[in-house]
């Protein structure tokens, strides 16, 4: 398995965190929260979004029913949705069906201990009613936030 | 790490897991230092405020606000609770899983009101208000554990639900309950992207 970018939306629709593997055989290249991968933040989140409506509309019973992962003919794009509208998004090769546990560790482990338990980090990534709807920019440039999700997610970039 | 999936939590009783998470993955602290550092923050505030409770009351509030909006992440991590579909299953979530994770205990859901779109929990043990006894001139105006209020508000507004919560009585002022009311007043929306509609 490996993976080849993550990502953070929050309920503002905003980007607030992305992170690039360039090189598969060297864990830190790439980008982090680069100014280049704006547009295709925004497009892969109005992909899952699409998604996520059209399924949501197409279940039926008592339970919501959630999108979990998208396969193209390249790459696999796993979704985890939070009830506070935050979503992590991982794309990833085909060697592995699903990725919930990794992300779910990510939000509990990583994202809950480092942002949300942060008092100086912001809880709340849009400052005021102009960067909503995904016109916000700001990002988690928390070090220990960086650092905990890169030495968990670098040994499945390449095995 | 156990994972959930969010069906699978929903067929379990919230009951259940509540209790699960509260006893596996929650890590315990004494009351007693809770209940002292609560104590010593509301006393401080009061001495700030020069005991004017009104004052008190909104501070208490918005602190209370601060640490509900941060603490439904961690609320929501440790359950992979997904969103409730009515009031009457967040009342359930609030007391049985919220309550038991946080404070470990089980306050009880009352007084629903016609449309269902506000309750009251009874809050019979509140390791808040352990050892207090209001003076005189507090009793009459200081809600002492309305950091409640603040944080059950927070955290709804970070899950759309857009609620007044405050109390109606407490056992400090000497009434025979402590109840803590919650109405809803809007669902707010999902917000989309600009240019989607």
């Amino acid at each position: 398995m490996a993976i080849y970018s993550f990502w953070i939306f929050d309920r503002h629709c905003n980007c607030i965190f992305d992170r690039e593997w360039t090189l598969s055989s060297n864990s830190s290249s790439g980008t982090v929260n680069s100014k280049q991968n704006e547009e295709t933040a925004k497009l892969l989140y109005g992909m899952v979004f699409s998604l996520r409506s059209m399924t949501q509309k197409v279940s039926s019973g008592p339970l919501k029913n959630e999108i979990k992962s998208i396969a193209t003919g390249k790459y696999r794009i796993h979704v985890y949705c939070t009830a506070s509208g935050l979503q992590f998004v991982l794309i990833t090769d085909f060697k592995q069906q699903s990725y919930t546990e990794v992300l779910q560790y990510i939000y509990s482990h990583i994202y809950v201990k480092y942002v949300a338990h942060n008092l100086f980090s912001a809880y709340d990534f849009a400052d005021n009613k102009n960067e909503t709807r995904g016109q916000g920019f700001r990002k988690i440039a928390n070090r220990n936030f960086v650092q905990s999700l890169e030495s968990f997610l670098s040994p499945m970039i390449v095995q | 790490m156990s994972s959930k999936s969010s069906g699978s939590a929903q067929l379990r009783s919230l009951k259940i897991m509540g209790e699960d998470v509260w006893k596996n993955r929650t890590e315990k602290v004494n009351a007693e230092l809770f209940t002292l550092t609560y104590g010593s923050i509301v006393s401080q505030l009061c001495i700030d405020y020069q005991r004017d409770f009104q004052k008190v009351n909104k501070q208490l509030f918005s602190m209370g606000y601060n640490i509900g909006v941060r603490l439904i992440e961690d609320f929501l991590a440790k359950t992979a609770l997904p969103r409730c579909e009515n009031m009457v299953k967040t009342s359930e979530a609030i007391s049985k899983c919220a309550f038991k994770i946080f404070l470990n205990m089980t306050p009880q859901v009352t007084n629903f009101s016609p449309e269902k779109d506000a309750f009251s929990l009874i809050i019979d043990e509140n390791p808040l208000s352990d050892f207090v006894e209001l003076p005189m001139d507090a009793m009459k105006q200081l809600w002492y554990s309305n950091i409640l209020c603040g944080v059950l508000k927070g955290a709804l507004q970070m899950v759309q639900l857009e609620c007044d919560v405050w109390f109606i009585s407490d056992v400090l002022k000497g009434d025979a309950h402590t109840e803590l009311r919650i109405k809803l007043n809007k669902v707010l929306k999902d917000e989309i992207p600009i240019g989607e509609d």
